[in-house]
C-alpha cells in the first residue's frame, strides 16, 4: 500500500516497505521550515507503522547529500520552532497572573518593610500616629522632625516629642529607606491599574461581575482563563479556600462557604446566615462570565444585572438570622448525629 | 590525579583521593549548570553531579551504559538540560534529539542547544510521539526520565515507533509520579512487568536497581528491545 507522508523536509510517498516513490522536497529556508514544522506537530497526520529512516530518505529525496548538512538544517529549524513556539506562549493571561503575583510580593514586602521603618524611626518620633504610607511619605518628606515647618498640623507634636535626636547620617538612611518604600507603593498603584485595563480587555465580563482584581485572582490561582473557565461553579466558589475543603473532606467539620471570592464586599458586608447562599450565586455567575470571556469575548451586561436581581432576592427572603433548630425532645440523643455534619461553626 | 574511561565518553577522575564524574566538554571553557571545569593533560572535563541526574547515578551504580560516541538518542524529558549535556558531551559524532513538554524549562534547554552543535529541542508532549514522528529518525537509545504516572506506556510506545532493532532503553521510574503511598518496591516491579510486554513491545531487561542515596524512590533500568520472531 501507498502512503502519503509529510516531514520536515519535504511531501513523501512511500511504498509499504518504507522506500521512497515520489518526493517533493521543501524550500531550504529555515523560517518557512520551521512554520511548517509546527503546523505538522499540531496536524495529526497519518504516519506509517514505524518510523522510516529520514535521514536517508532525504539523501534520496535530493534534499541535501551530506550527513552534516542533514543536522545543521534540522537543529535550526527545531531550535526556530521552539523559539517560535516559547514566544507564543506569552499571552494576556500569563501577563495578568504575573501582574497579580507581583502585588502580592509587593505587599508582603511593604508590610515587613514599613513595619520596621515604624520601630526604627518611632526611635526619634514616637508621638508620630501614622503608619504605612503615610509614614513613608512623611519621613522622606522631612527626615527629622526638626524639619517640620510651623505651619504644619504635625509641628506642635513634633516641636514637644520625647524622641532622641537624629543625627545626619541616620536621617539620610531613613530618607533613603523611606522614599524605597515609596516607590514601591507607586510600583504597586501602578501594576494595579495595569490590572484593571489588562482585565478590561482580557476579560471584561469577569471584571464587570467579580471586580478585576478579585478576578485575576481567580485567573491566577486557576491558572489562565481557559482552565477559570473550565472549573465548575462550586469549584470557583470555594477557590482559595484548599485548607477547610480538604480538612472538611478529610473529616467532618464544616464545608467553606468562600474562598478568595470572600473579598468580594457582597459576602464580605453581608450578614453571616445569607454569605453561603450569596456566595453560590456570586460563584455561578464567575463561571458565567469567565466562560463568556474565554469563548466569545463579547461583553455582556446582563450577567451583572440578572446577579443583583438574584442577590436582591436572596437577601430580601432571609431578612433575619435563622432561629436555632430545637431539637425534638425526649429522643435518644444517641440516634441524632449519625451520619450528620455539625451545622454552623465558623468560616 | 588520575583518569579513567568507564565507557564511551564516561570518565572516572580521582581528584586528591575522592573519585568523580566527568565527561569531556565538547564546548571547552564554558560550564553549563555552574559544574566545575578543570584540565587534565590539555583534555577539559566537566564533572557530573550523580545528585543532579539519574544517568550520572546509574552510572556509579554500574550500569553498564549502551552510549556510544556516534549514537543517536531520543531523550524524553530533557528538562532543562542538565543531564543532556553530558549526554551530548558522550556523544561527540552523535545526536540527540530532547523532548521537553514544558514551554518554561524549554527556555533553558534552547539556550544550551544554541551552544552545543548536536542537541535538537522539540517541544512535544512525550506522550503523543505521533506528533513528532516527522522530525525524529530512528534511535539507538531511548533515554526516558519523564515524571508521569504512565511512564512505561510512554517508554514502550516511543520504542515501538523509535528505536532500532535491538536498541536500547535507558529509563529512570520515579515512585512518587505514580503513586505516592505505595511501596516502591511494588510499583517498580508492576512498572517493569508492564514493559516486559504491556504495550505490544517487549524488552529484555539488563539491568535494574534502586538509585537510592542520588535520588530518593527512582529506579534506574537499562532494557533491550526483542525484535519480532527472535
Amino acid at each position: 500500500m501507498v502512503s502519503e507522508f509529510t516531514v520536515w523536509f519535504g511531501r513523501l510517498t512511500l511504498d509499504e516497505a518504507g522506500e521512497l516513490i515520489d518526493c517533493h522536497p521543501f524550500e531550504k529556508n529555515p523560517d518557512i521550515l520551521a512554520e511548517r514544522l509546527l503546523e505538522l506537530q499540531e496536524g495529526g497526520q497519518k504516519v506509517p507503522a514505524t518510523a522510516p529512516d529520514l535521514r536517508r530518505l532525504a539523501f534520496d529525496c535530493g534534499f541535501v547529500d551530506m550527513d552534516e548538512d542533514y543536522d545543521v538544517l534540522l537543529r535550526d529549524v527545531c531550535i526556530r520552532a521552539a523559539k517560535n513556539r516559547i514566544s507564543s506562549t506569552d499571552t494576556d493571561d500569563v501577563r495578568i497572573v504575573h501582574a497579580v503575583e507581583a502585588l502580592d510580593d509587593i505587599d508582603k514586602n511593604v508590610n515587613e518593610l514599613s513595619e520596621r521603618l515604624l520601630e526604627w524611626y518611632g526611635l526619634y518620633f514616637p508621638e508620630l500616629e501614622l503608619t504605612g504610607e503615610p509614614l513613608s511619605r512623611f519621613v522622606l518628606a522631612f527626615g527629622s522632625r526638626a524639619n517640620v515647618p510651623d505651619d504644619h498640623p504635625l509641628f506642635e507634636k513634633a516641636s514637644k516629642s520625647m524622641g532622641s535626636e537624629l543625627s545626619f547620617a541616620d536621617e539620610e538612611l531613613l530618607r533613603s529607606f523611606a522614599s524605597n518604600l515609596c516607590s514601591l507603593y507607586d510600583t504597586r498603584r501602578h501594576i494595579e491599574s495595569y490590572i484593571v485595563t489588562g482585565m478590561g480587555s482580557l476579560a471584561p465580563n469577569l471584571a464587570d461581575v467579580a471586580g478585576a482584581l478579585l478576578g485575576a485572582r481567580l485567573i491566577s490561582i486557576a491558572g489562565s482563563l481557559q482552565k477559570l473557565a473550565s472549573f465548575p461553579s462550586s469549584t470557583v466558589q470555594v477557590i482559595g479556600a484548599n485548607r477547610a475543603l480538604f480538612k472538611h473532606l478529610r473529616s467532618n467539620t464544616p464545608p467553606p462557604k468562600h474562598g478568595i471570592i470572600f473579598n468580594n464586599i457582597i459576602i464580605k458586608n453581608a450578614p453571616w446566615w445569607q454569605r453561603g447562599k450569596l456566595a453560590r450565586a456570586f460563584a455561578a455567575k464567575i463561571s458565567l462570565a469567565s466562560r463568556t470571556d474565554f469563548y466569545s469575548g463579547k461583553k455582556d451586561p446582563s450577567i451583572k444585572e440578572k446577579l443583583e436581581l438574584k442577590l436582591t432576592a436572596i437577601r430580601n427572603a432571609n431578612p433575619s438570622p435563622p432561629k436555632k433548630e430545637t431539637k425534638p425532645g425526649g429522643k435518644a440523643s444517641g440516634a441524632r448525629g449519625k451520619g450528620r455534619k455539625k451545622k454552623g461553626g465558623k468560616r | 590525579m588520575s583518569v579513567e574511561e568507564l565507557s564511551d565518553g564516561i570518565f572516572e577522575i580521582d581528584l586528591d583521593g575522592r573519585k568523580t564524574l566527568a565527561t569531556k566538554n565538547i564546548m571547552p571553557g564554558i560550564s553549563v549548570y555552574g559544574e566545575r571545569l578543570f584540565r587534565e593533560e590539555g583534555v577539559e572535563y566537566r564533572l557530573w553531579d550523580p545528585r543532579r541526574s539519574k544517568l550520572g547515578a546509574m552510572v556509579l551504580k554500574k550500569f553498564e551504559i549502551p552510549l556510544k560516541y556516534d549514537s543517536t538518542v531520543l531523550y524524553l524529558g530533557a528538562a532543562s538540560g542538565t543531564t543532556v549535556s553530558h549526554v551530548s558531551d558522550i556523544l561527540r559524532d552523535g545526536l540527540v534529539y530532547a523532548v521537553e513538554f514544558s514551554p518554561r524549562t524549554m527556555r533553558d534547554l534552547i539556550q544550551l542547544c544554541d551552544q552545543r552543535p548536536n542537541i535538537i529541542p522539540i517541544l512535544a508532549d512525550a506522550n503523543k510521539p505521533l506528533s513528532y514522528a516527522h522530525i525524529v529518525e530512528k534511535a539507538d537509545v531511548i533515554f526516558q526520565d519523564v515524571a508521569q504516572p504512565n511512564q512505561a506506556e510512554i517508554a514502550s510506545v516511543n520504542s515501538k515507533y523509535f528505536l532500532e532493532k535491538h536498541g536500547h532503553l535507558i529509563l529512570s521510574i520515579k515512585s512518587r509520579s505514580i503513586d505516592t503511598l505505595a511501596s516502591p518496591k511494588k510499583i517498580f516491579k508492576d512498572e517493569v512487568h508492564k514493559l516486559e510486554g504491556g504495550f505490544g513491545v517487549e524488552f529484555e531487561v539488563l539491568q535494574r536497581k534502586e538509585l537510592d542515596s542520588f535520588h530518593e524512590d527512582h529506579l534506574g533500568l537499562v532494557a533491550r528491545m526483542f525484535v519480532d520472531g527472535e
